[in-house]
Parts: C-alpha cells; sequence; structure tokens
C-alpha cells in the first residue's frame, strides 16, 4: 500500500499552533493563533481542521483583517463531535486552517461612505468584529441577539450607541426579548445595507421583517451559520 | 499489461478519467472493458451520493478477492470524503489525488514503498489544488471523436449544506484561459462537435487569480471569437454555473456568437427563500428570476436545464408548494430532480432530516409531472420545424440513430444510418413527446468539413 506525497507540502503551511483558547463564557471561546498567512476580507469565513482528525467545519474570522492573530469564536456544541475537541486544545496544538472563502463583507471603498446595519445572532457576530476592527470608521449598527447578556461577546469592543444588545431571556440587554421583536421597532435609513449572520430561522425571519419594511433584496446580505 | 477503469459520478470524473487513460497508456497500458484480464483496476470514485460509494465498496471487495488468485494492482482516485479516504486506504493499494495525476506512473512502480501512516501524518484534510495544473497538462484521451469535455476550473468554495465537494475536490482553482482555448482549438481542428467546458462552479472561473486572469464571460467570448473565425461548425456549452455568480455579461456573449450553444442549466435547487437560505445557496429567489428574465431576453431560443432538490431539510409541504411554482414560473426544459439524501462530510449531515422517504418520493413524483408537462409543450412547438441535431448514439428500442438539439432536446431519427454518428445533420421533427422528439432526415450539414 503507497500514495506519493510531493516534498513540498510535507511541512505544509495550513497548519497553525494554538496560541491561546480565550474563554468568554462557559460554552463560548476564541480560538488564537498566529496571524493568518493569507489575505482575508473582513466577512470571509475559513475552514478548521484538528490535526489528526480527517473532519473540518468552517468559521467566520472573528479578528480584523490586519490583526496579529487570526482568531475565530467557537460555541461549544453539547455532545457534539467537533467542538469538545477544539476546546480541549492547548497552546501548541495544531490545526489545519483552509481559506479564505466566501464573499460574504465590505469592499473597503463602500465601508467609508456606507450605511450598515449588523445583525447576529449568538456566535454569528463573529463577522461584524472582524469588518469592526478592520474599519473602525464605519457608519454601523450591530444588533445582537443572545440568550443571556453574558453572550454579549468582546461587548467593550465596540462604542455603546453602535451596539444594540437584545436579550431574549435576561432584563440585562438593551432590549429584552428577541432581535426580531427589536427589529420590528425599528426604523432605517433608505439606503441602508443590511448584513445578517447567524441561524437560518433568524436570518429568515429577520430578512422577512426588512422586506415589509421595503428594503430590496439586494440591500439585505446573509451568511448563514450551520 | 491492462488496466480496467470504472468511472462513476458526473462528467467531471468522465473528463478526469480521460487524463487517467492517457497517463496509463503513455505507460505502455491497455485498456481493456473486461476486468477479468487487467492487472490494474481502477475507479474513479463519486461523494455525491451514497450510491456510487456503495458501489466503490463492493468492487473493492470482490478485487480483493481475485488477489487470491491473480496479481492486481488497485487504485482508486476521484471526489473521495475524507472519512471515505481512511476506509479506502485499508482496501486499495493506491490513493491519489487527481493533482496528483503525473505522478502515477511513479506510484506504480514504487508500489509498496511509501506507507499510508507517513500519508496520515503530513496531509491536510482538505485537498489542495497547487499541482492541479500538473494534471490540465496531461493530454486526455478522449472517449469519443465528436463530444468532448474541457476541464476549465477545479474545486468548489460554495459550501452548499448539502454538498461536500470542498472536502472532496479542494478550493477552487482556475486552468490557465490560454490553455483551455488551445485545446478547445485543437478539438475543433479535430473535427469535435460538441465541446463542454467543465468545472464545479464554472461562472467563478478567473475570480481565485485576482485579476490575473479573465472572467468567464471574456473566456466565452475568446471562445467566440476562435468560432467565427474557425470556419467551422461546434457547440460549445459549460456546467455547471452557480445562480450567484452568474451575470448579464456571460448572457450577453453566447447571445453573440453562433458557436457558444443556446442551451443554460442553471442550478435552481429549490423554488423556496428559506430552503436556499438552509441549503446556504447565497442567491435569492429573486435573483434567481432577474438571470431567467436575462436568459429569455437575450437568448429566446435558449433552452432552460436545472437541477432541484426535493425533501432536504425543512422542506414542508408549503415549502414545496413553492418549488412547484417556481417550476410553474421557469418551465423548465429538462430538471435534474434529485431526492435529498445526507452526505457525510456536508453540513446538513449532521442535521436532523424530517422528510419521510415516502414523502421525498412523492414530491419526487409530483415534480416530475410538472415538468413534463413543460418539457412536452416546449417540444410540441418544434413539430413541424427545421431543426439541427448532433447525431451521437441508437435507440436501444428500434435501433434508429439519435441525437441531441443544440438545446440538448433527445431526438430519435426515422433510420440507423452508422455514417451520420457524429455529424451535424438538419432534421424535420415531426412529432413530440414529453422528453424528446422524433424526426426525418433533411440533410446532412457541411459534410465535406466532417
Amino acid at each position: 500500500m503507497m500514495s506519493f506525497i510531493k516534498p513540498e507540502i510535507k511541512i505544509d503551511e495550513s497548519f497553525y499552533k494554538v496560541e491561546e483558547i480565550r474563554q468568554l463564557t462557559d460554552e463560548t471561546f476564541s480560538l488564537k493563533l498566529p496571524k493568518a498567512r493569507f489575505a482575508f476580507k473582513a466577512g470571509q469565513h475559513i475552514s478548521l481542521g484538528i490535526k489528526g482528525d480527517y473532519q473540518s467545519r468552517e468559521y467566520s474570522i472573528y479578528s480584523g483583517a490586519n490583526d496579529q492573530n487570526l482568531e475565530v469564536l467557537v460555541k461549544e456544541v453539547e455532545n457534539g463531535y467537533f467542538t469538545p475537541k477544539l476546546r480541549k486544545l492547548k497552546a501548541g496544538d495544531l490545526v489545519e486552517i483552509h481559506g479564505p472563502f466566501g464573499k460574504f463583507g465590505i469592499e473597503p471603498k463602500d465601508a467609508e461612505n456606507g450605511k450598515f446595519v449588523f445583525i447576529a445572532s449568538g456566535t454569528g457576530i463573529a463577522p461584524f468584529r472582524s469588518m469592526v476592527r478592520t474599519y473602525p470608521e464605519m457608519d454601523y449598527t450591530l444588533i445582537h441577539g443572545v440568550r443571556y447578556s453574558t453572550e454579549a461577546y468582546d461587548k467593550h469592543e465596540y462604542a455603546d450607541d453602535r451596539y444594540i444588545l437584545c436579550s431574549s431571556r435576561d432584563k440585562k440587554g438593551t432590549y429584552n426579548g428577541r432581535l426580531t421583536g427589536y427589529l420590528k421597532g425599528c426604523t432605517f435609513a433608505p439606503e441602508t445595507h443590511f448584513y445578517l449572520c447567524g441561524n437560518s430561522d433568524m436570518i429568515f425571519d429577520a430578512l422577512e421583517i426588512l422586506k415589509d419594511k421595503g428594503f430590496e433584496r439586494d440591500q439585505i446580505h446573509c451568511e448563514v451559520y450551520f | 499489461m491492462k488496466y480496467h477503469l470504472i468511472t462513476l459520478g458526473c462528467q467531471m470524473n468522465l473528463s478526469d478519467s480521460e487524463r487517467v487513460s492517457a497517463v496509463l497508456e503513455s505507460i505502455g497500458y491497455e485498456r481493456t472493458e473486461n476486468e477479468d484480464e487487467a492487472n490494474l483496476l481502477g475507479m474513479l470514485a463519486c461523494s455525491v451520493r451514497q450510491k456510487p460509494i456503495d458501489k466503490v465498496y463492493n468492487k473493492i471487495a470482490q478485487w480483493n478477492r481475485w488477489k487470491n488468485k491473480r496479481n492486481l494492482i488497485t487504485f482508486v482516485s476521484g471526489c473521495i470524503l475524507p472519512a471515505d479516504k481512511e476506509k479506502f486506504l485499508k482496501s486499495f493499494d493506491l490513493i491519489f489525488q487527481m493533482s496528483e495525476l503525473g505522478q502515477l506512473p511513479q506510484m506504480i512502480r514504487e508500489y509498496g514503498i511509501v506507507t499510508p501512516a507517513m500519508l496520515k501524518e503530513t496531509r491536510p484534510v482538505m485537498p489542495k489544488n497547487e499541482y492541479i495544473a500538473e494534471m490540465w497538462h496531461i493530454k486526455p484521451k478522449y472517449q469519443s471523436t465528436y463530444e468532448a469535455f474541457v476541464p476549465i476550473q477545479n474545486g468548489c468554495d460554495k459550501f452548499c449544506t448539502f454538498c461536500a465537494v470542498p472536502y472532496t475536490r479542494g478550493r477552487e482553482v482556475s486552468r490557465p484561459s490560454a490553455e483551455i482555448i488551445d485545446e478547445v482549438r485543437h478539438l475543433v481542428n479535430q473535427g469535435y462537435k460538441s465541446i463542454t467546458l467543465l468545472g464545479q462552479n464554472v461562472n467563478s472561473y478567473g475570480l481565485d487569480k485576482n485579476g490575473e486572469e479573465v472572467n468567464f464571460a471574456e473566456l466565452l467570448r475568446q471562445i467566440g471569437e476562435f468560432g467565427k473565425t474557425s470556419g467551422e461548425e461546434f457547440w460549445v456549452y459549460f456546467t455547471s454555473p452557480h445562480p450567484q455568480d452568474m451575470s448579464r455579461d456571460v448572457i450577453e456573449v453566447i447571445a453573440r456568437y453562433d458557436c457558444l450553444a443556446k442551451q443554460i442549466h442553471l442550478p435552481m435547487q429549490s423554488g423556496d427563500e428559506r430552503v436556499l437560505i438552509k441549503m446556504n445557496r447565497r442567491h435569492s429567489m429573486d435573483k434567481y428570476r432577474r438571470i431567467v428574465a436575462d436568459i429569455r431576453e437575450l437568448l429566446p431560443t435558449a433552452t432552460l436545464f436545472t437541477d432541484i432538490i426535493v425533501g432536504f431539510t425543512s422542506e414542508g409541504e408549503a415549502e414545496f408548494q413553492n418549488t412547484i411554482a417556481a417550476m410553474n414560473e421557469f418551465r423548465f426544459n429538462m430538471a435534474y430532480i434529485a431526492m435529498y439524501s445526507p452526505r457525510p462530510g456536508a453540513a446538513s449531515y449532521r442535521w436532523e432530516n424530517e422528510v419521510s422517504q415516502e414523502d421525498k418520493k412523492d414530491r419526487h413524483h409530483r415534480l416530475s409531472e410538472v415538468l413534463k408537462v413543460h418539457s412536452r409543450e416546449y417540444n410540441e412547438t418544434l413539430v413541424g420545424k427545421t431543426v439541427r441535431v448532433l447525431v451521437n448514439g441508437t435507440d436501444r428500442k428500434t435501433g434508429f440513430s439519435t441525437g441531441l438539439t443544440e438545446g440538448k432536446i433527445n431526438v430519435r431519427l426515422d433510420h440507423f444510418d452508422a455514417a451520420l454518428m457524429g455529424k451535424i445533420v438538419d432534421v424535420k421533427i415531426t412529432s413530440a413527446a414529453d422528453f424528446s422528439l422524433s424526426c426525418e432526415l433533411l440533410k446532412v450539414f457541411s459534410l465535406s468539413n466532417q
């Protein structure tokens, strides 16, 4: 039994050493890696594998395009196959990264002039943190739907007047209730572009609300978490 | 020394198999269709559905039994999921990615030296495509003298949740346009009449090169320009495009050149917005509708084909009705309708699929009936008309010659004529059925050139 391996791919630049597991809540953590060896646009995602394991998963990049570390935001799935293994990783362990992939994101010229509303559920905030860190001067509002206010990941990084926390199971959010409930009561400038990221049910409900408000489908950009 | 090659799955695998044949024949192997007399047995696997993977397991079990009686080397390539690869390593003697095809002769010579443990230690999970260009340099052993497939791109970056291709073929890599044009030119000069540009997302062509390569519309334009000056009649198709990257430019170019076939295969997958979101298709029904409107406006004679999955996770009767409504709106000439089956490696494999097999069968049947109505309506409009057809086969029942129109509608002639095989002919359509036409021969087009 054999297979041919080119010497060039034996030491593979796809592998990264874990620098830190930065715990954000009991279930959620940021996997901190060395600076990306590829250029990416804020909003894109990567494929992440663990050395020696044949499975991989896709994660939006949580860090900014110019940051010194590549980060992804991970919520551990109870009894899941992959995320518990990720959580057990230690500094120095190897992970395999491929990418970047996807077109979800904002072009630099649009970031300067556009008006943006980011709508995220849970860890769907990841691409928006990347965008905000990449374009700190951008005109944006971030609406973040969570169950508990403790899930407001790295909230201190956003200006208070730009970050709306919708907390459905405690009363510590900017809005106490589901994100979609907040969205129904909002008015937005007609030229606004909306970026939605999270589970498909939230995305679909938010999409319907925005369409009912008269926004064109081309103004609404979606990234499904799966 | 003889080899036997089994190709499963799509046209991409068929195209790859032509290059595998070329490599094996370059080192003295002779192809045989009889696996009993082969010393080298290979398969190009397909991971899109479970059935072809089951076939790989059944076949390798049989081949390994034969090893007790004769010396054999077995190999597998094609679309292989990481999980299947682990298992194949135990069963096949050789396993390689298409990008490593150039090294196949060395693999056969060195058989038994490198171990799978070494492979596991160093190889990334996701296939890497740095060396795919070497595979494209291999001149294929074309299986036909009049129809050919030309790969223009390999891999997929789209991550549709039902599909595992990003994990089996790696990320999108475009083949240099100069090579593509050369291969098309060579084929046309050899008398080929039907050329299909292949890729997982052909209309993403060039995007991975960050401006250093032409885009898909420009690639088509260059082929169109060559067609205009070649003096030959041929049809160039492409499959599959993704609605996300489909632009009006592409459709305008097709309209401008005769050699760019007026047939578009545009996978829709579902007519329901919610299901499309769940599938991570990244296009809306509005976007799909605009593309079809452009096709109808700029290519009024074009036929329209699609792919649809029924019974995907979260598809209820209401969502399915939206797909029926879309079928009625777009009036496809052909739809490849698949019942959803979860594929290990794809994201949706981890989700509960609440749609029963009975419901999937029922939806498949109901959608097929809708398709039949539209297909027949279109076919009936052709009765009495003169249509150009590429003769490419023989009807199994009648023994008469068969062919395809430029729009890829099946046509049956009223007699058999071996001399017509691979020729473009003019026929008069005499009757229409659900998915085919009957015709009588009028004339063989530009026979002197063929």
